[in-house]
This record gives structure tokens, sequence and C-alpha cells, in this order.
């Protein structure tokens, strides 16, 4: 059974100062946390696997297969997406271009695959929006665009990069609530996470990261407070 | 009634300025609007050079295509150049393309100045591609304007969903396996084509004018990307054929300036338009 | 001065016995004086008058517009280095007016040919009140009457003042085979039809309507309205020819050609004419005489005349 993301001997850097030291692991399915300090590395093990920033060395595996092969599975949420929020297009419209590989390239998009785009943002809680602007959007409701986007998509591992970061209560409630069904369809994701909460509630797996791998595993056995003092540096007068 | 010069003036700046439209909307999303004022000026040298080449086998100065020719390959090699700047990322797109756009502009006035020293190179009419002489459109140029028009926006009627896909997010984009890269390179050789279709008719400084300002207009009453589009071309056409119209009344007013006064007309109406 | 030619024979003999000798002035020059002009025609006229004493440059070259000439520095040295320098005048060498004026102060002998003939026997420039329409070459007889100041001016430099007979002659021989060829010409088919208005002393002369359909200087794009006023006209008085110019584009030319033809008139292009440069030099037209026995050969051959083929001298 080949997992659905795994990593080998990965060594990243930036300008000469190492990013990631050798890192080798492989995900389960369900839901796992990336967490680690400012500067680990844990954004940095989605990119450079997705092949968006160079690596050193290492390999990066999709269910077995190179990104290439596995690229209809996969979904990615970066952190900041880098859009023009003042182009014309409404929220179906950008959920809309996920089915871009199942669609002909000519003309406007197929009633099938509006549904399915007006399905993916029903289920972030915005279907009353679809035809409003993305510009006139707040922003836990961009945030939740893009992750309808990536739910579009149909694939069966989601990467995501801080989805949680400075949204609004309600906007953290119903992306959790999303990822939540999502790993109950079977799928798999990989969240970045800045902080420490929401970890024991929500989360099946951690992986630390402190430019290595500190610790990986179910969240009962490696969210523990030696992992986090390890990888976060320990209190003063602590060993 | 119209006479025959008028209509075909007309037809051809219509047709010229509706393609320029579409493809600078598109230029516009992708922050590409001054790419058109890089290709113009850097469009200079190309036909200064072109001509020369063709007096000195003897050929006819006058016939245009050798012309728009050496103005296409001029203006690619300028955008290679614009490229070329960028790729180490310590220079910014705004100085670059003022760094490409001087130098060619001053490489094609040396040019100038070596072709005019020439027998029969003001047959060219070369300093008309400065200021544009759309009032001399032929049949044939005005033919050519049409097939132009209709390709580019064939084009971009088959490449819809990928192009807005590219210009909105281009990250996303490639992670979904689009080709990314081509893409970008027909959206710039569409570009290319309009600036340098545009050359003859309203001249290398306004040519920008051309391909930002109906678009620019456009972008603000519109939402959704079809209407952009499809508001930034009939203000295109809109335009050509006003101005062609305009300047048959008015002796003094140059063609291509007048096309261009006419879009900004327009724009002038779409941001009131947007304010209400 | 004595030093001077002291170290001339220095140099040596053989190269100064192989100078021409003139009876020069107090100065003792061992090479011809240089008269620099700034266009062929008045180039040719010069050298003309003043005969082997003079060494005649010309400035601006075949096919190249005067309107538009932008001298470079090499062209700035030549005018300032010349022993005496013509030029038109009347805003013709539209881009140098202030360096022509530049060397005229120098002190050197100078002169604007066309300014030398009385204003009341010009035409007034359409865009410049100050100035009037500098093509006067168009017309032989008015361009004859610039050669008293020429001769005066090369006397100047010569201290003899040549005799412009000959030139003269020529021109006044032109005039009358204009006037024979082109008398044939019905009244209504009169109507000389061009790219920019360099031949309205010509249409005064030999009774010519001249229109252009860019006006006096080649830099202003031709404007649509005119046009179209312009393929009226000649419907109107179903023209048979129109003419393009060597120096200047003719893409507007060939637009009106274009519209006539959709108004179901058919008129051709009678011939490339030349307006504000001559040929090649070194062949006949090259010269005044060659490029207005070819004007008016054509002009006439094309609207009706009965000009010979080969044309006055038999060179064309």
């Amino acid at each position: 059974m080949n997992p659905p993301f795994a990593v080998e001997g990965l060594n990243v850097s930036y300008a000469g100062r190492p990013a990631l030291t050798n890192v080798t692991w492989a995900a389960a399915p369900g839901l796992t946390a990336i967490l680690g300090p400012n500067g680990a590395g844990k954004s940095t093990l989605l990119k450079a696997a997705l092949g968006l920033i160079p690596s050193d060395s290492g390999k990066a595996r999709f269910f077995g297969q190179s990104l290439e092969q596995a690229r209809s599975r996969v979904a990615y949420l970066p952190q900041r997406a880098s859009v023009d929020w003042d182009f014309p297009a409404s929220a179906l419209d950008v959920v809309a271009m996920a089915r871009l590989p199942r669609m002909r390239w000519w003309g406007s998009v197929p009633r099938a695959e509006r549904e399915a785009a007006r399905v993916a943002l029903d289920s972030v809680g915005l279907v009353e929006f679809a035809d409003r602007q993305i510009g006139r959007l707040s922003g836990g409701q961009q945030q939740r665009v893009f992750l309808a986007r990536a739910l579009a998509q149909g694939a069966d591992l989601f990467l995501m990069d801080e989805p949680l970061a400075a949204v609004d209560a309600v906007t953290e409630q119903t992306i959790l609530a999303v990822l939540h069904s999502l790993v109950e369809e079977g799928k798999t994701v990989l969240m970045v996470h800045h902080d420490l909460s929401l970890i024991a509630a929500h989360f099946d797996h951690v992986l630390i990261l402190a430019e290595h791998v500190v610790a990986a595993g179910p969240v009962a056995e490696s969210f523990t407070e030696a992992s986090i003092a390890a990888a976060f540096g320990g209190l003063p007068g602590r060993a | 009634m119209i006479g025959h010069n008028t209509l075909i003036v007309l037809l051809g700046c219509a047709a010229l300025g509706g393609a320029s439209g579409v493809v600078g909307g598109f230029a516009l999303l992708r922050g590409r609007a001054l790419l058109a004022d890089a290709i113009g000026h850097a469009a200079l040298p190309g036909v200064v050079a072109a001509s020369l080449i063709v007096a000195a086998f003897g050929g006819s100065a006058r016939s245009l295509g050798p012309l728009l020719l050496g103005a296409a390959l001029s203006g690619w090699l300028g955008l290679l150049a614009l490229r070329a700047l960028t790729a180490s990322g310590r220079i910014r797109q705004d100085a670059a393309i003022g760094v490409v756009l001087s130098a060619f502009y001053a490489l094609g006035t040396v040019g100038l100045s070596i072709a005019q020293a020439m027998p029969n190179a003001a047959q060219a009419g070369l300093s008309h591609f400065i200021l544009g002489q759309a009032a001399t459109l032929t049949e044939s140029d005005a033919i050519l304007a049409g097939a132009l028009a209709l390709g580019c926006i064939g084009v971009v009627a088959a490449l819809f969903q990928p192009l807005r896909a590219l210009c909105f997010d281009e990250a996303f984009a490639r992670s979904q396996g689009l080709p990314v890269r081509l893409l970008d390179l027909v959206l710039l050789a569409l570009l290319l084509a309009v600036c340098v279709a545009g050359l003859p008719a309203v001249g290398l400084l306004l040519v920008v004018a051309l391909l930002i300002v109906p678009a620019a207009a456009a972008r603000l009453v519109t939402q959704g990307l079809p209407a952009l589009l499809a508001l930034a071309g009939a203000l295109g056409a809109a335009a050509g054929a006003a101005g062609a119209l305009i300047s048959t009344r008015f002796e003094n007013i140059p063609t291509g300036a007048a096309v261009v006064l006419v879009g900004l007309v327009g724009f002038g109406a779409a941001v009131t338009w947007s304010r209400r | 001065m004595s030093e001077q030619v002291n170290s001339y024979s220095a140099i040596s003999k053989r190269a100064f016995l192989a100078l021409p000798c003139f009876a020069l002035p107090a100065r003792a020059q061992a090479v011809r004086r240089v008269a620099l002009a700034t266009t062929g025609m008045i180039g040719d006229l010069v050298r003309g008058v003043a005969g082997p004493a003079v060494v005649v440059d010309t400035l601006i070259g075949e096919g190249v517009d005067p309107h538009l000439f932008r001298p470079t520095r090499n062209d700035t040295a030549r005018i300032l280095r010349a022993d005496a320098l013509f030029y038109n005048g009347h805003r013709l060498e539209g881009r140098m007016n202030d360096l022509l004026e530049r060397a005229s102060a120098q002190g050197k002998p100078a002169l604007a040919v066309a300014e030398s003939v009385p204003r009341s026997r010009l035409r007034q420039h359409e865009d410049y009140p100050d100035a009037a329409d500098p093509h006067l070459w168009m017309d032989p007889m008015l361009w004859a009457e610039t050669l008293p100041a020429i001769a005066a001016t090369l006397g100047h430099l010569l201290g003899v003042t040549p005799s412009p007979a000959a030139t003269q002659a020529i021109l006044a021989r032109l005039d009358d085979y204009a006037r024979e060829v082109l008398a044939p010409i019905p009244a209504e088919k009169r109507l000389l039809v061009t790219a920019h208005d360099a031949f309205a002393y010509f249409g005064l002369r030999y009774q010519f309507q001249v229109k252009s359909i860019q006006g006096l200087s080649t830099e202003a794009e031709a404007s649509l309205a005119r046009i179209e006023a312009m393929v009226r006209l000649i419907v109107e008085r179903r023209l048979p020819a129109l003419f393009t110019e060597t120096s200047v584009p003719d893409r507007a030319v060939r637009a009106l050609v274009e519209g006539v033809a959709a108004r179901g008139h058919r008129v051709v292009l009678g011939g490339t004419l030349f307006s504000d440069s001559m040929g090649r030099p070194g062949t006949y037209r090259g010269t005044y005489e060659g490029m207005m026995d070819h004007n008016i050969t054509t002009i006439s051959r094309a609207l009706g005349g009965n000009a010979p083929e080969r044309g006055l001298n038999g060179r064309l």
C-alpha cells in the first residue's frame, strides 16, 4: 500500500543556509498537522515536495508515483494566494477553474462542472456568495473560496499551508468541519499549522519539524512535551 | 455617403481597435500593459534595418511587409532582452521596461539618421512609423488588419479557459498541469502581433494606448472576464471607426491621434459611469 | 604668409605644380576653394556658374528629403569648414535653420538662394507666415533669377565675378521645351496631383492647377479629409494620371488611386517626378537639366502632351 505522501532524503537550502536537512517521512491517511517553530521548514517541505522551490536532493512520492503522474490526485492550498483580488471573477468562476483538466478549453464552463463548483462552495458554506466578485469577499470568505477550489479538484491528497492562520472563528469552524468530512471520505490532509492549539482535539497525526524531523506519528505518541520542547527549544533552566 | 478611402480606414482601424482591445484585456490583467509600450519603441530599429536591407537589395522601400517583419523581429528581441534583465530578479519589471524601451528607441534613432542619408530611404516613410499613417491605409492593409483581428480573437476564444486561469493564478494553473510557459508565449505573441499591426495605423508612440485604454475602460464597468473582453473589443473597434470618421471632417487631426482621443473619451465615460 | 609658401615648396614641387593656377588674389592658396550647397539643384546651378575654379559639394544626397534632413556632426563640420555656403532658405532645410544662420554669420560668402529673389515674385508659404514657398527650382525662369546673386557671391569668393550666361541659356531652353510640349494638354486636364506641394511655381508658369495630398511639408501625415476631397476632384475632372515623387513616401498617392478606382474612374500613376531631390549623381537625371527634362517629359506624356519619349536632349 503506497502512502499518500512520502519524502526521502529531502535536503533544501535557501541562499546557502539549510532549511531542511535529510527529511524522510511518510504520511498516514487521515488528518496530519505539520508543526514547528518559525523557520522550521514546514512550508518548505510542502513546496519542495511539489516542486515549487528547488531542492538540493531527495525524492517525493504521491501514492507511490511522481507528481506529474499523480497530479490529478493532489491539491495544494498555499498560505496566501498571490492573486489579483480585482480580477473580474465571481467566487464560482474561481472554484470552477479547478475543473479545468476535465473541461474543453474554449467557450464557457459546462453545466456539470459549474454544478461541481457549486457543490464545493456549498461545503464551505458560501453557496449564497457564488456570484459575488471575489474582491468583495472578506478575508475569511476568500480563504474559504480557495478551500472550495481545492475541494473541487476532486483530489485524494490535500496539502495545506496554514489555512487557519488569521481567520475568524466562524471560518475556522467551517474549515475544520470540511477537513473532518474529507477524512471521513477516506482522503488524506496534511496541514501546516501555526500554533499548538486544536491539535489534540482535531488531528490524527503530527509531524514536528525543526529543520529536521523531531517527531512523527499519532498525536498521542508524538505530540508530547518532550518533542515540543525539542523542537521549540526548552524552557530556560531545563537540560 | 462614405467615401471608399474613409471606409477602408474605418474598417481597418476598427479591426485593429477590436483586436487590440481584446488582447489588451488579457495584457492588462496579466500586468503586462506597459509591455506594449516597450514593443512599440523596440520596433523602431527593426523597421529601419528592414528598410535599409530592402534598399540594399534594390527592392522597393515602399512595401509594408518587410518593414512590419522587421518591427516584429526587433519587438521580439526587445521582449527577450526584457526577460533576460528581469530573470535574475534584481531588476524590477518597470525599470527593465524603461531600459529596454530607451535603448532600442535610441538605436532606432541612430538608424534613422543613417537611413536618411541613403537614397530613397525617405520613400519608406520611416518617420511616419512614429506617429502613424492611418489615413493612407490601402485595401490590402485593411484586409490584413481584418485577418489579424479574426486570428487574435479566434486564438483568445479557443484558449479562453486556460488563459483566464493563467492570468488569475499562475501557480495554480501550473499545478494543474497547464502548459503555463507555452500559454504565456501565446499571449506575448498575440501582444506582439497586435502592436506591430497597429504601427502603420497609430504609430509606435500611440500603439500602447490602443491596447490599454479600451481594456482599462472596460475593466471599470464590467464584472466577469467575458464581458470585459467583449466590451474592450467593442470600445476599441468603436474608437477606431469614430476616429476615422472624425479625421474625415477635420483636416488637421491625424487619424491615429483621433482614434486614441476617442478611446480616451470612452475611458472618461467609463470612469464617470463607475462612480455613480 | 611667406612662411606658408616656403613650407609648401618644402613639401613637394611636383604636387605644387600639379595644382591649377588661377589669377587668385593676394593670399597664395595651393588648393581650390570649396563651395558647399545644401541641395543638388543648388549645387548644379553653382557648379554651372563657377566652372572649374571652385569645387562644389552637395550636402543632401540623392533621394533624400531636405525638409526632414537632420545634419550629423560630420555635416556640421563640412558646413562650417566650407569656403562658401549656398542654401535654399525659406524653410526648405527646415531642420537646419540655426546651423545655416550660424554659418552665414561666420563672415564667409554665403547665400540663401531663394531669398535673393524679390519677395513679390514668390508665393506665400502655407504654414509659415514669414516665409515663401521655397520650391523655386521648379520654374526654370524663376530659378534663373537667382543667378545674378549666385554670381555675385562667387565673385566675393574668387575676386572675379563669373558670368552666368551659359547656365541662363540652358534654363531658357528648358522653358521653351516645356511650353512647347505642354501646350497640347486641354484645359480641364491641366491638373497636377502629386504627393506634396512642390510644384506650385511649375504650375504658375505653365498654367497648371497644382494639388497635393500632404501640403507643403512632407512631415505631416496626409489627412483623410484631404484624400477624400482629392478623390472627388480627380473623378470630376476625369484626370488620367497622378504622380509620385522620389524623395517622398507614396502611400498617399496609392491610396488615392484606390479611392478613385472605387468610383469607377481609372487613374494611373503617370510616373515618378523629382521634386526635392535630383537623380543619381553622374547620370543625366542627376543634373538640374536632366531632372527638369524628366519632369516635363513625364508630365507631358501622362496628361496628353506631345513630348518625345527621350526628352529634350534624347538622353532620357
